[in-house]
């Protein structure tokens, strides 16, 4: 199998985008796994993010700010660095409550690749993967870097 | 009723008798961990979400993450529902939703919330961010929540 030259480059600088800088830093994500179409983010416990003061579970929009980052390197993982693909919606599905002093994992799934759009799925769970805490599907346009 | 639970009903109890949404925020780490404040105009809650650079998602840009965009109205929502709804405990969210209209600048943020239906199990929230013009919102958003 011929190496993927293009992705070999772009991991540890995707990595470092998202681990290093901003948000993703300010969370203390890792992406564990980055392949052509498929991300996967681990967030370890952090106490400054707890939504629910009585539970100390970690708030919804910290699983809305892992998604749309998996989701997002998910979608720039098959445009590559000469497009930006801001997010156009997502829509998320709480099943259950996340448990306080666990990590979240995070996957997502490029489902189909347009010309125009980028189709993705994620998931986020803590014991098992067959039993998740949240379900989205996001869409992101293509468009060329000016 | 544990005590942590008996401390959140007076914290929402003395919020809305001083019209101080401020004071829920203040219990929830999440809220001071992207910035958020909340003050009552003209009867509505107003929602800010302040200029801070661990909140950027595209340093190039420079942007603020639409997760934190996400959270910033989620968080919002869940307020709007505890300040306006007689509610004692931070509601569960079932689903969220959110359309990116525009890229968020780095700068601050406002929101509006509005609570379209309040059922027996559910509550059904509508809100909305914008930066200058609330007329060119930023993203807007609908969130279903569990009565708790």
């Amino acid at each position: 199998m011929v190496p993927d030259l293009k992705l070999m480059v772009f991991k540890p600088a995707m990595k470092l985008a998202m681990e290093r800088t901003g948000h993703g830093a300010a969370l203390g994500l890792k992406l564990t796994r980055v392949e052509r179409g498929e991300v996967e983010i681990t967030f370890p416990y952090k106490e400054e993010v707890i939504g629910n003061p009585m539970t100390r579970v970690v708030h919804g929009g910290v699983i809305v700010s892992l998604l749309d980052t998996c989701c997002g390197c998910a979608a720039i993982s098959v445009s590559g660095f000469s497009t930006v693909t801001p997010t156009m919606d997502l829509r998320l599905d709480y099943m259950q409550a996340a448990e306080p002093n666990k990590p979240i994992y995070v996957s997502a799934k490029v489902y189909k690749d347009t010309s125009s759009v980028i189709f993705c799925r994620g998931l986020a769970w803590q014991n098992a993967v067959e039993n998740p805490i949240a379900h989205c599907v996001a869409t992101f346009m293509k468009l060329k870097k000016k | 009723m544990d005590k942590g639970t008996e401390e959140f009903e007076l914290t929402a109890k003395k919020a809305r008798e001083n019209q101080s949404p401020q004071d829920i925020i203040d219990v929830i780490p999440y809220g001071a961990f992207i910035g958020i404040s909340a003050e009552v105009l003209d009867g509505n809650v107003l929602y800010t979400l302040s200029k801070k650079k661990s909140n950027i998602g595209n340093p190039s840009l420079p942007a603020i993450h639409g997760g934190v965009i996400g959270g910033f109205l989620e968080l919002a929502s869940a307020i709007e529902s505890i300040y306006l709804l007689d509610i004692v405990a931070v509601p569960k969210v079932v689903d969220f939703s959110i359309d990116y209209l525009r890229p968020g600048r780095f700068k601050k943020m406002y929101a509006k919330c509005s609570v379209l239906r309040q059922g027996r199990k559910l509550i059904n929230v509508s809100s909305m961010a914008w930066q200058d013009d609330i007329n060119k919102p930023t993203a807007t958003a609908r969130c279903n929540f569990l009565v708790p």
